[in-house]
């Protein structure tokens, strides 16, 4: 019962504190902290939201129509992956001024937009703070009645996904800039594939997309979501046990055309023609 | 600054979904766990998945699903063809959680519990009742009916054209038997859509004027006019121009009426009429003075009568179940009265009806005029 909560707690924890290490991550490294009192906002403003639509819905009788919970759910995880890929390629081109940086040559041009950085923490955590504030709300009130066990390990989860993103961010910040940024840009890249894959499926469940049915493959036999290391695989991944054909295809689509355009190797040009097209948009 | 432009647009556009999905969603306060008696138990383990309640009736369905397993579950309910209905996910071991799902039909559906959140699930029967429409579809539903309805009538316009020209062919050919034989078939297309075509000032009374009715100066044409010729007076020198100008007045009664546009409340209002065409009519036996086959007449204003009824069934049945059953048992109630006199495919002629069998009668259509006549009220609120 514990454990099974834990692991619950410890994947939606790790889909929403992951992105956002890794985003304070960088920020840190790339001597950007004063962006990063855009980052708290945008997380507050998530959970705030996240335990007051949870409050909501358990207190309440008002209840969004399951089309509209997977429409909501799916839009923000696709609206999410939109976020993350620019993230992505912001940070391929801002490591590249940083670089012309240490040369001396300061870049205000491409500094952060403080509405970026906000928003992109806020999503990081709404997605899934929807979801977790039900599943929290439901937990309290159980307890209050039946056993708290399920309480607890939740919260145990929760503070591991915690743990698990500090970890992830230490280690990141060990990392030289080069280093940090390939593993974390690529990690990323499968990150929003997941996220991808996830909104689709939501979008199938809502019946707005076809081909619910249609599964690529089943493991939930060989690697459940509710072992350990299918719900860390969840956490981080998005992995889904059962996947359906459309969720691969995409997921695939995405990995073959981002990856490489990630990994492609940078041309020497850097800061100045970078600037200058920044401000030109 | 300028390079974060779009996707904080993309973000905006998604906040504006939220927005939008949650206000839509306002008006579902009503859902509520005392929909049809408190929410259904659902008792879910690694093995079993005990539903306390196989049925309910449409519109919100609550389940409150306990996972007493070891494993985390799912629940589910599915439409048939495995489509979606609702879902709660992730129902850690020990907990509660709610499902509230709106079911708009009725139907056969399934219940499914998926401990560790995997295969097909542990399935049962569940069915849904009565099929409650949802209040906002109310307009939806009105507009269906009078599609309907207008169906009904242009099937019955396009067959009393076609009957029309071949009744008059007979008439200005001089086949006066067989004219006499499809007289009262002809008239049954127009008796069943009289509404309608009450609705064209002058070419009601140019079709279907009775001579005790006609107004000083009024010409003495249509339908009762050669009935007169051919079942008393004998064919008169004008009688070919009459049998064109009936014709000619049914085309045009026919074209108008594929403009017509009727409100559900017109439907209400053409079914009471229709039945008091009957009592004031063909069960006097005035309508058909000339050849007494009032009772084909008297078939078509009922077979009129309930054809709209049955275009407005789906609003009847969500807003007075009772009406429509009361409604159903006294059509069916003159069926059977009017089956009786049957004669082969026609019927007795109505001199031949006694006093008795003509108050049974009378008696009857008072006894559906009753709850007919508060079928435009029902569909109006
Ligand atoms: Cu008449």
């Amino acid at each position: 019962m514990l454990f099974s909560s834990a692991l619950i707690g410890l994947r939606e924890g790790l889909e929403a504190a992951l992105v956002v290490s890794i985003l304070v991550a960088f920020l840190v490294k790339t001597d950007r902290r004063h962006a990063l009192r855009w980052v708290w906002p945008g997380v507050g403003a998530a959970v705030l939201l996240s335990v007051a639509v949870g409050a909501i819905l358990t207190y309440t009788t008002a209840q969004l129509s399951f089309e509209h919970q997977e429409l909501l759910g799916g839009s923000l995880s696709i609206v999410a992956v939109v976020f993350v890929t620019a993230m992505i390629f912001w940070m391929r081109k801002a490591s590249k001024s940083i670089a012309a940086e240490l040369r001396g040559k300061m870049d205000d041009a491409l500094d952060v937009g403080p509405a970026a950085v906000l928003l992109l923490s806020f999503l990081a955590v709404g997605r899934e703070g929807l979801e977790t504030a039900v599943f929290f709300y439901s937990a309290v009130q159980t307890a209050q009645s039946d056993t708290v066990q399920p309480l607890i390990g939740f919260a145990v989860g929760i503070l591991a996904s915690v743990v698990l993103a500090w970890l992830l961010y230490k280690g990141a910040v060990r990392f030289n800039l080069g280093k940090f940024f390939t593993i974390t840009g690529v990690l990323l890249v499968f990150v929003a594939a997941g996220v991808l894959g996830y909104g689709l499926h939501d979008l199938q469940e809502a019946a707005f997309l076809p081909g619910i049915g249609t599964l690529a493959f089943d493991a939930s036999a060989t690697l459940p979501e509710t072992s350990w290391y299918g719900a860390l695989l969840k956490g981080i991944f998005n992995y889904s046990q059962q996947t359906t054909v459309l969720q691969a295809i995409a997921w695939v689509a995405y990995v073959v055309i981002v990856l490489p355009l990630f990994l492609k190797p940078s041309k020497k040009t850097a800061p100045v023609p970078a600037a200058a097209a920044a401000s030109k948009e | 600054m300028t390079v974060r432009k779009t996707p904080s647009l993309a973000v905006l556009a998604g906040a504006a979904v939220l927005v939008t999905l949650a206000a839509c969603d306002g008006k579902s306060d009503t859902a509520g766990a005392t929909a049809d008696g408190g929410p259904i138990k659902v008792s879910a383990s690694d093995t079993a998945c005990e539903v306390s309640a196989t049925t309910a009736g449409a519109g919100n369905v609550t389940f409150e699903i306990t996972n007493k397993g070891t494993k985390v579950t799912e629940f589910y309910l599915y439409a048939e063809g495995d489509r979606i209905m609702g879902e709660v996910e992730n129902i850690a071991p020990g907990l509660n959680r709610r499902l509230i799902v709106e079911v708009a039909d009725a139907g056969k559906y399934q219940t499914a519990c998926k401990p560790g959140m995997a295969g097909a699930g542990i399935r049962g029967d569940f069915t849904v009742t009565g099929g409650v429409a949802k209040q906002n579809d109310a307009n939806a539903q009105k507009a269906q009916a009078t599609k309907s309805y207008a169906d009904y009538i242009a099937n019955n316009t396009a067959a009393l054209e076609e009957e029309t020209a071949k009744f008059a062919g007979l008439v200005k050919t001089g086949k006066v038997d067989e004219a006499k034989a499809a007289y009262a078939r002809t008239r049954v297309y127009y008796e069943r859509i009289e509404p309608v075509a009450e609705k064209f000032g002058d070419l009601d009374p140019a079709i279907d004027v009775r001579e005790a009715d006609l107004e000083p100066g009024q010409k003495f044409t249509g339908f009762h006019r050669l009935e007169k010729d051919l079942f008393v007076s004998g064919p008169q020198a004008d009688t070919p121009q009459i049998a064109d100008k009936l014709l000619t007045d049914v085309k045009d009664l026919v074209a108008k009426s594929k403009t017509l546009e009727l409100t559900a409340l017109d439907l209400a209002n053409g079914a009471k009429g229709l039945l008091d065409e009957v009592a004031t009519g063909k069960i006097t036996g005035e309508e058909e003075t000339f050849s007494h086959t009032d009772l084909w007449d008297f078939q078509a204003n009922l077979d009129g009568s309930k054809g709209a009824i049955t275009s407005l069934r789906p609003i009847l049945q969500a807003k007075d179940a009772a009406l429509t059953s009361t409604l159903d048992k006294e059509f069916a109630n003159v069926q059977g009265l009017l089956d009786k006199q049957r004669v082969g495919d026609g019927f007795k002629l109505y001199t031949d009806l006694s006093q008795d069998q003509v108050k049974e009668f009378a008696s009857a259509v008072d006894a559906l005029s009753e709850p007919l006549s508060k079928v435009a009220e029902v569909v109006s609120k």
